[in-house]
């Protein structure tokens, strides 16, 4: 069966992670996604050689066009001719300086879809803000919902605004690609990280608009259910989460402690008294947790139907034998570095399924077969662009 | 302005888990049908609640995961309820559900059963770990999927234990992924005129968005941990100021920065040439922060914040809900979305959703009362007539 998005033709102008995590999810189910990249453009540049960038860009191909060149503009529109679509996450102002705005491509190639992804989107005061995942998180409402009570604020201890961006970008596209299916028209999409992210938190939103009340952090506790939390384990620095959700959970984990004295506490004798003292509960059961490992403490009580998790690391994840069988880990081989192993995707689609067959691409790696057989330039033509800093 | 998914119809049948991914499409004008166990789905009986007043109509979490849906109730674990549904899937392109791997195949409401009915349905499943492999029959909710995810690792101080971020984040990614699904499906079965099966796991969804773990595990055996607001680049952390707190980067315009500092006799040693070198500075952070730390203290994070933008610093305030909903870009781009809750006579505030289409608009409506489109749907679809809904009824199929 042909790949869902075979013979989709994507130009990527992405770099970093957002951009580049929304068109991995194309190439990874068949899209053809040429990333422009340049050596003379700083930030263009980034290292193929790094584990960074070869798991957001594997299954692209690579061209390089230095865009501070008159000529490369209309290699630039060339390409754009051939493309089903144009994704891009600079600042505002870049394409419009290099004179690639959606209206300028649109009239080369008039039903192609064009994604701008940026921190504050395209209109309003601060389209022009430098912004980063950090930044994004902190004006979201998401570092200061994510602490302990009485703590500063911490927030994900990784880049989740841009991957938030990165799949509203795709999905976005993907829509569009529908509807221009249907319609034959294609159009531009204009998104902003700080409302993909903001737009998961409306609970938070919603608690202020309609109770006026401002949300305050509230850890890993659950103000419905208890036991609920994280708790200490044998060895160094290891955890387990439990989420009890039924009283009948909280006697089938009464007896996998063995009916210690203490669940038999009136002050645990019921769900909401068990939340009443939560603070107190939560001792007692990390007195228990502290004497097995996570892995055991999760194999008892999943056992018995309770939801339990052994809080995992970077090494635990590669070894998970979850995500081992269900191949969520893949590796292939890489000219220069040898085998590299990424994540594959959480999409399991049956019939088109995403494959994994290229290593992210060195710079301008496609030159030849992008501007030779697809552009239908000359190999004078190709060494002459090269030579003049053009490619 | 067009929806770019009008006609594309929408059977949920999931919990928490999942019922986002439905959401995002029915913003985008998918007929979305939410599909609750007569009484109403359990997560109504969650709060946060409007006004703090427990009611199945009120629950703020069961609004934002079901805002442009229509709704129905319906027991599909009874013979009729089973009927009525594959009557509906006559009709539908997609069934969103989070039952646990096996319980729709006991149903006979499997994929292979349901596409017998419809060849053009795309089923798509959201579970914590997957139709297959040794962890099908755990269980799982936000919590435990943050922690197997490798996320909840990476979150909270040396000193507290891991910390989960808030707001059922892998509900909403494995929903993200979900709907990306739903519509690549949709878009090969343009050519192959056939449906197909999605199997999602929260935990993968969760673990594939955890940016630089694996990356840096699997190329240089490092195993990332939590370190409080620090990004793992060494990049940015939030510092407290007279009133709240500011996410500063670090190694961004250093001069300028001490420049300023300097200009307010707040720059101790910082002046010194070894700290204008990013790696002296990374390998020092603690001695950067807390000079640092002393001259936010004595600013409020407004000022800093707008000063600092000004000056091309990537500065932000670390913003809480009442300040994200008056944050001044997000309400010129009309972001916020008043919805009408006729039940209550009044209108609330939404997020909207986050895309701006030239040609295409997104639109947002109340979430369904329980059972509230079941006339509309059983009746004037399905063409059941008043005294089948009420016997139905009365017999709790619906």
């Amino acid at each position: 069966m042909k790949a869902a998005l075979d013979g989709l033709r994507v130009l990527d102008f992405t770099w970093v992670l957002a951009g580049p995590y929304a068109t991995r999810i194309l190439a990874d189910f068949g899209a053809e996604v040429i990333k422009v990249g340049s050596r003379h453009i700083p930030g263009s540049d980034e290292d193929s050689r790094t584990g960074y960038f070869n798991t957001w860009n594997r299954n692209k191909l690579s061209v390089s066009l230095n865009l501070s060149k008159p000529e490369a503009r209309d290699v630039a529109l060339r390409l754009a001719g051939i493309s089903d679509v144009v994704v891009e996450n600079f600042t505002p102002r870049v394409m419009a300086n290099w004179r690639l705005s959606y209206e300028q491509l649109k009239e080369i190639k008039p039903d192609l879809i064009m994604v701008s992804l940026s921190g504050m989107g395209h209109t309003g005061a601060w389209q022009n803000y430098v912004a980063f995942d950090a930044t994004v998180q902190a004006l979201s409402g998401l570092t200061y919902l994510t602490t302990f009570p009485g703590r500063p604020p911490l927030g994900v201890g990784c880049a989740h605004a841009d991957h938030v961006a990165g799949l509203v970008a795709a999905l976005a596209l993907l829509e569009a690609l529908e509807y221009r299916s249907e319609t034959g028209e294609g159009q531009y999409i204009d998104i902003s990280e700080l409302e993909a992210l903001t737009s998961l938190l409306e609970v938070a939103v919603l608690d202020f608009t309609a109770n006026a009340r401002d949300l305050a952090p509230e850890g890993n506790s659950n103000p419905d259910f208890a036991p609920c939390g994280v708790y200490r384990c044998q060895g160094d620095d290891r955890w387990c989460a439990i989420s009890l959700s039924s009283e009948e959970e909280w006697q089938h984990f009464c007896g996998v402690l063995g009916y210690p004295a203490w669940t038999k506490d009136t002050r645990f004798a019921t769900n909401s008294e068990r939340v009443k003292h939560s603070t107190e509960l939560d001792r007692l059961v990390e007195g228990w947790t502290i004497n097995h490992t996570p892995e055991e403490v999760m194999n008892l009580l999943q056992g018995v139907g309770i939801a339990c998790g052994v809080v995992s690391d970077a090494a635990s994840l590669a070894e998970d034998p979850q995500l081992r069988e269900r191949g969520f880990f893949t590796s292939v081989e890489h000219p220069v570095l040898g085998k590299v192993t990424f994540d594959t995707t959480p999409v399991k689609l049956s019939e088109t399924p995403a494959s994994f067959y290229r290593p992210a691409p060195s710079l301008g790696q496609d030159n030849d077969y992008v501007y030779g057989k697809l552009l239908g330039m000359t190999k004078k033509e190709i060494a002459s662009f090269t030579e003049k800093g053009v490619f | 302005m067009k929806l770019a998914l009008d006609g594309l119809r929408i059977l949920d049948l999931a919990d928490e888990k999942g019922m986002f991914c439905s959401r995002l499409l029915g913003d985008m004008g998918a007929d979305v049908i939410k599909v609750e166990p007569p009484g109403g789905d359990p997560l109504r009986q969650r709060g946060p609640y409007l006004g703090e007043v427990p009611h199945p109509g009120r629950s703020l979490n069961f609004w934002h995961l079901n805002a442009s849906k229509r709704g129905i109730t319906l027991d599909i674990e009874s013979d009729e309820g089973k009927e009525i549904l594959k009557r509906l899937v006559v009709t539908a392109d997609v069934v969103v559900e989070t039952f646990p791997p096996g319980y729709l195949d006991k149903l006979g409401l499997s994929y292979h059963d349901l596409s017998k009915v419809n060849p053009r349905l795309i089923l798509a499943s959201i579970t914590g770990f997957g139709q297959t492999g040794p962890r099908k029959n755990f269980h799982c909710d936000d919590l435990v999927a943050s922690a197997l995810g490798g996320q909840m690792y990476l979150s909270g101080e040396r000193d507290t234990p891991p910390l989960k971020p808030y707001g059922q984040q892998s509900y909403h990614i494995a929903s993200l992924f979900a709907a990306i699904g739903i519509l690549l499906a949709l878009l090969s079965r343009r050519f192959s005129g056939r449906g197909q099966y999605l199997d999602l796991s929260l935990v993968e969804a969760t673990a594939a968005v955890t940016e630089h773990v694996n990356i840096r595990y699997h190329d240089e055996g490092v195993v990332a941990k939590r370190q409080g607001s620090l990004s793992w680049s060494g990049a940015f952390r939030a510092f407290p100021c007279r009133n709240g707190y500011i996410m500063l980067s670090l190694f961004r315009n250093w001069e300028t920065l001490v420049e300023w500092l300097l200009s307010e006799g707040m720059e101790q040693d910082l002046k010194q040439e070894k700290w204008r070198h990013e790696e002296t500075r990374r390998l020092n952070l603690g001695h950067i922060a807390s000079v640092l730390e002393r001259w936010t203290k004595i600013h409020s994070a407004d000022e800093l914040c707008q000063r600092g933008q000004l000056m091309g610093f990537p500065w932000a305030k670390v913003c809480s809900p009442k300040h994200v909903v008056s944050n001044p870009q997000l309400k010129e781009r009309r972001f916020f979305t008043p919805l009408i809750h006729p039940e209550l006579g009044k209108k609330i505030t939404y997020a909207g959703a986050p895309y701006k289409f030239s040609k295409l608009s997104w639109r947002i409506f109340k979430p369904p009362l329980i059972g509230e489109h079941n006339d509309e749907i059983y009746q004037g679809e399905l063409g059941l007539s008043a005294k089948k809904v009420h016997a139905l009824a009365s017999r709790g199929i619906i």
